[in-house]
C-alpha cells in the first residue's frame, strides 16, 4: 500500500504508544502485584474476587467473635473451677463439723471458716469480666447475687436466664454464658443454714444432711464445667475451620486478583524488548528518504 | 513546422513543468497538514487536432503542439471519506460513552481494601463487636464511627456520580457549540468554493478544509451530506438540514422540561428535538440519560434497602438507656444517608437488646449483624409480590416459588405474551413460560431462558386449571411481580460488576471502532496523503523536463542563429 508521510508518522506514533502502554500496564501490575485494578479489567473475576473478599472479612470477624467468646468461656471456666474448690472445702468442713466429738466452740470455728467460704463463693458468683457480670444473664450491669449482712444473712439471685450469644459461623450463634442460678441454685441458702446449724450446735444428723446439698451443688458445677469445656472445644474447632477457610479464600482471591510474578516478569521482558525493537525500527526507517541518495 | 512553433511548445513545457514543481512544493509544504489532499497537475498533450491556436495551413509536420497544464486536481476518494466518517461517528459515540463510565467506576474503587464493600464489611463487623460486648461503650462508639464512614462514603459516591452527570450535561452544550461553529464554517466554505469554481478554477484547499470539517462533524454526530452541481455541500444531521447551500441552520440548547436539570438540543429553525443515533453527542446522551441515572438509582436502592432493613430491626430493640423506636439511619437514599444524630450523641441508645432493662442482651444487635447474610436488599422497594401459599384463583394456590441463583436481583414483572407469560426486568424479557393446562393435584409453571429454568411457580390445583386462567391469574395486579432479593454485599457487588462489564464492553466497542478508523484512515492516506519520496521523484522528473525544455529553446535559438546569421551570408 502507498504510504503517506502522515500515515508513517501516525503508524510510528501508534507502534510507540502501543508498546509503551503495554510495558506500562505490566509495570503497574508488577508494582501493585494486582492483575485486576478496576472491575472493568475483568468483570467476572472482579465479581468473584469481591465475594471472596467479603467472605474473608466475614471469616475474620467470626474469628474475632470466637476469640472474644473463648476469653469469656475461659473466665467462666476458671470461675467454675474456683467454685468446685470452694464447694469441696465446704464439704470437708461439713464432714469435720459432723464429727460427734466436737464441742460447740470448735463448731463455731468451723462455722466461721464456712462463712468465709460462703463469702468467697459469692465473690466468684459475682465475677466481672470486661464490665459484665458473667453469671447475671442479660443483667450484666448488676451483680449476679446480692449479699446482705456481714456475716451474710441473705444472698439473693439478681440475674436472669438471658443468653449472651456470639455468632461463630454463618449458621451458628452460640451462648457463651452460664446462668448463675442454674449453677449455684440453693447453695448459698444451704451453706448459710449449715453455718447457722454449726453456730447453734445443731445435732450431727442435721449437719450431715447438708452433705447431700453440697454434693448436688458439686454435680451442678461439674455439669456446667463439662458444658463450658464442650463449648470451648467447639470454639477451637470452629476457629481452625475458619482459618482453613481463610487460607482457601485467600488463595482463590489471589488467584483472581494477583499476578503470577514469574509470568509477569517474563511478559515485562517481552514488552520491553518489543518497545526497544519498535523504537529501534522507527529510528532507522525515519531517516530513510530518497533525499539521502540524491546528489 | 516553423521554428517559432517549437519555441512556443518549449515555453509551454517550461510553464507546465514549473507548475508541476510548484505543485510538488505545495504538496511537500503540506505533507503534515491534517486533511490535506495531494495535488497533481493534469498534463495533457495538445494534439494536432486538439487546439485552435494554429490553423491547419501551418501544419507542416506530424508533431503536436506541446503540453497543456491548466488544471491542478486534488486526489481524493469520496467513497473512502464516506466510510471513514461512519467509523468516526461510531468511535465518537463509544468513546464519549466509555470515558464517563470509566470515571464512574473509579468512584466505587472496588475490588480493593478500601472500597465501599470493605466499608460495608467493617460496618457489619462493628455490629458483631457490639454483639460480643453490648455493654461496652468503646464498641458502640466504634460502631457509630464505622457506620458514619460507610454512610459518608455512600453520600460522596452519590454526589460524585451526580456531579459527573452534570458535567455530561455541560458537554452536551459544548458539543452543540462545536456543531454550530462547524456548520457555520462549512456554509462559508460552500460560498467560497462556489465563487472560486464559477471562474473555472479548482478550490482544492477549500475543499480539503471542508472535508476536514465533515470529519470533525461526523465525530460529533452522525451526518449525511451531498454535493450539488455548484459545489455546495448540503449537510443533514438527524432529521433536519444542518447546512443548506450557503446557509447554516444551527441547533439551540434549551432546558428539557421532561428531564429536570438537563438540557436538550433543538433545531433552531423549527424547535424540533435533535435526534441523533451516533457520534459523541449520542454517547454523551446515553451516558447522561441512561447509564448514570441507572447507576445512581441502583446506589439509591442499595442505600435504601440497607437503611430500611437495619432500621426496621433497630426500631424494635432497646438501648442501654431503654431507648426504643429509634431509626439507626436517617435519610431517604444514598444522597442523604446518615447515622441518626441521637445515636451519635448517645451511643448507649443503640438498640442492642430485644427487651428493656437487659444491658447484656445482644439479640437485637445480632439480628442486625446477621442481615449481612440475609437476602433482604429489596425489602425496601415497593411492589406487589407473588408469595408462596398465595391463592391465585378459586382452588388454585401458588404452593412454591423457586428462583435460580442466576437471576440478578430486581423486581420482575409477569406480563402476557400471546397465550404465554414473559418474565420482564425493566424492559428486558428475561424468560418465557409456555403455559399448558394443569390438572389436579397440580403442576409447575416454568420460566425458561433458552433451555434453563430461571424461575418456577409450583401450583396446586383442586380442579383442572386452564392455561388461560393461569395467564389471567398471574398477570393480575397483586400477583404479577416476582421479587428477587439478595444480600447487601451481593447487591452491591452486582452494581460494581455490571458497571465493570459495561465499561469493558464500551471500551471494547471504542477500541474496535478505533481500529476501523485507523484502518480507513490508512486507506484514505494511501490515496490522498503526501509521500515525500514521491514528491521528490516528481520534482526530479519536472526538473529534468524543465532543463530539457530549456535546452530545446537553446537549441532552437542556435538553429535560428544559424538560419539568420549564417545562412546566405557570404
Amino acid at each position: 500500500m502507498r504510504l503517506s508521510e502522515q500515515s508513517r508518522a501516525s503508524n510510528q506514533m501508534r507502534y510507540m504508544s502501543e508498546a509503551t502502554e503495554r510495558a506500562d500496564r505490566i509495570q503497574r501490575q508488577l508494582a501493585t502485584n494486582r492483575r485486576i485494578d478496576k472491575a472493568s479489567d475483568d468483570p467476572t473475576g472482579a465479581s468473584m474476587a469481591m465475594q471472596h473478599r467479603k467472605n474473608i472479612a466475614f471469616e475474620a470477624q467470626m474469628r474475632r467473635n470466637l476469640e472474644n467468646g473463648t476469653a469469656f468461656l475461659n473466665v467462666t471456666e476458671s470461675a467454675l473451677n474456683g467454685v468446685t474448690d470452694l464447694l469441696q472445702r465446704a464439704r470437708e468442713l461439713t464432714v469435720q463439723g459432723a464429727t460427734g466429738t466436737l464441742g460447740p466452740s470448735e463448731k463455731t470455728n468451723i462455722a466461721s471458716e464456712l462463712n468465709q467460704v460462703i463469702q468467697q463463693l459469692a465473690q466468684v458468683a459475682n465475677t466481672n469480666f470486661g464490665g459484665a457480670y458473667i453469671f447475671s444473664g442479660h443483667q450484666t450491669q448488676t451483680p449476679a447475687y446480692n449479699v446482705s449482712g456481714n456475716p451474710p444473712v441473705a444472698i439473693t439471685w439478681q440475674g436472669d436466664t438471658g443468653q449472651r450469644v456470639r455468632q461463630i459461623s454463618a449458621q451458628d450463634a452460640v451462648a457463651v454464658n452460664v446462668v448463675g442460678d442454674t449453677v449455684f441454685g440453693s447453695v448459698f441458702d444451704d451453706l448459710m443454714a449449715l453455718r447457722d446449724n454449726l453456730n447453734t450446735n445443731a445435732p450431727t444428723t442435721a449437719i450431715n444432711g447438708s452433705l447431700a446439698d453440697i454434693d448436688r451443688a458439686l454435680d451442678r458445677v461439674l455439669n456446667a464445667r463439662a458444658d463450658v469445656g464442650a463449648r470451648l472445644n467447639r470454639f477451637e474447632a470452629t476457629t481452625n475451620r475458619s482459618l482453613d477457610a481463610d487460607t482457601n479464600l485467600q488463595e482463590l482471591r489471589a488467584g483472581i486478583e494477583d499476578i503470577d510474578i514469574t509470568e509477569t516478569i517474563v511478559q515485562f521482558t517481552a514488552a520491553q524488548n518489543a518497545l526497544e525493537a519498535a523504537l529501534g525500527a522507527i529510528g532507522r526507517t525515519s531517516n530513510m528518504t530518497l533525499l539521502n541518495f540524491l546528489r | 513546422m516553423g521554428l517559432s512553433v517549437g519555441l512556443d511548445t518549449a515555453v509551454k513545457a517550461l510553464r507546465a513543468h514549473q507548475l508541476a514543481v510548484d505543485v510538488a512544493s505545495h504538496n511537500i509544504a503540506n505533507a503534515n497538514t491534517p486533511g490535506f489532499s495531494r495535488q497533481r497537475v493534469l498534463l495533457r498533450p495538445i494534439g494536432l487536432d486538439g487546439s485552435d491556436h494554429f490553423s491547419r495551413d501551418n501544419l507542416l509536420g506530424r508533431a503536436g503542439y506541446g503540453v497543456d497544464a491548466k488544471d491542478v486536481n486534488r486526489i481524493r476518494d469520496t467513497f473512502l471519506d464516506f466510510q471513514a466518517r461512519q467509523s468516526l461517528s461510531s468511535r465518537g459515540q463509544h468513546g464519549a460513552f466509555a470515558a464517563p463510565l470509566g470515571s464512574a467506576e473509579v468512584v466505587f474503587n472496588d475490588p480493593s481494601d478500601d472500597g465501599i464493600s470493605a466499608l460495608l464489611a467493617k460496618f457489619w463487623g462493628a455490629w458483631h463487636d457490639v454483639v460480643n460486648e453490648p455493654e461496652s461503650a468503646p464498641a458502640r462508639t466504634a460502631l457509630v464511627h464505622a457506620s458514619t464512614t460507610f454512610a459518608t462514603r455512600l453520600q460522596a459516591a452519590h454526589q460524585t456520580l451526580t456531579q459527573q452527570r452534570a458535567d455530561l450535561n455541560l458537554t452536551v452544550s459544548s458539543i452543540a457549540g462545536q456543531i454550530n461553529a462547524k456548520a457555520t464554517e462549512i456554509a462559508g466554505l460552500n460560498l467560497q468554493i462556489k465563487q472560486v469554481e464559477l471562474n473555472g478554477d479548482m478550490a482544492n484547499d477549500l475543499r480539503d478544509r471542508r472535508d476536514l470539517l465533515l470529519d470533525d462533524l461526523s465525530g460529533l454526530a452522525n451526518i449525511r451530506y451531498s454535493e450539488d452541481e455548484t459545489g455546495a455541500m448540503t449537510v443533514y444531521m438527524g432529521t433536519h438540514e444542518l447546512v443548506f447551500g450557503t446557509a447554516a441552520r444551527t441547533v439551540n440548547v434549551v432546558d428539557d422540561a421532561t428531564n429536570p436539570g438537563m438540557v436538550k438540543l433543538v433545531y433552531a429553525m423549527d424547535g424540533d428535538d435533535v435526534d441523533v443515533d451516533a457520534g459523541q453527542l449520542k454517547g454523551v446522551l446515553d451516558a447522561r440519560d441512561v447509564a448514570f441515572p441507572e447507576l445512581i438509582n441502583k446506589l439509591n436502592n442499595f442505600a435504601t434497602g440497607l437503611m430500611n432493613s437495619v432500621n426496621s430491626i433497630h426500631q424494635q430493640g432497646y438501648g442501654l438507656d431503654n431507648a426504643t423506636g429509634l431509626a439507626f439511619f436517617t435519610g431517604t437514599d444514598a444522597s442523604n444517608i446518615a447515622v441518626n444524630a441521637t445515636l451519635m450523641g448517645s451511643p448507649q441508645s443503640i438498640a442492642t437488646s430485644t427487651g428493656p432493662g437487659q444491658p447484656g442482651n445482644p439479640a437485637n444487635a445480632l439480628a442486625i449483624a446477621n442481615l449481612e447474610q440475609a437476602p433482604n436488599m429489596l425489602a425496601g422497594l415497593a411492589g406487589s409480590n407473588l408469595v408462596v401459599n398465595e391463592a391465585l384463583s378459586a382452588g388454585n394456590v401458588a404452593s412454591g416459588i423457586v428462583l435460580s441463583g442466576g437471576l440478578q436481583p430486581g423486581s420482575y414483572s409477569i406480563v402476557a405474551n400471546g397465550a404465554n407469560l414473559d418474565l420482564v426486568l425493566g424492559t428486558t424479557v428475561v424468560a418465557t413460560a409456555t403455559l399448558a393446562n394443569i390438572n389436579p393435584p397440580g403442576g409447575t409453571i416454568a420460566f425458561m431462558n433458552g433451555t434453563n429454568v430461571v424461575a418456577s411457580i409450583n401450583v396446586s390445583a383442586a380442579a383442572p386449571y386452564s392455561a388461560a386462567q393461569q395467564q389471567a391469574d398471574l398477570t393480575a395486579a397483586g400477583n404479577n411481580t416476582l421479587q428477587v432479593e439478595t444480600s447487601a454485599s451481593v447487591f452491591y457487588g452486582n452494581i460494581v460488576s455490571v458497571l465493570g462489564a459495561d465499561v469493558n464492553r464500551a471500551k471494547g466497542l471504542e477500541d474496535a471502532a478505533g481500529l476501523l478508523v485507523d484502518h480507513l484512515e490508512a486507506l484514505r492516506q494511501s490515496v490522498h496523503g503526501v509521500n515525500i519520496d514521491e514528491e521528490v521523484t516528481n520534482l526530479n522528473a519536472s526538473q529534468h523536463a524543465y532543463n530539457a525544455a530549456a535546452k530545446v529553446i537553446a537549441t532552437i535559438d542556435e538553429m535560428l542563429d544559424t538560419l539568420i546569421n549564417r545562412t546566405g551570408v557570404g
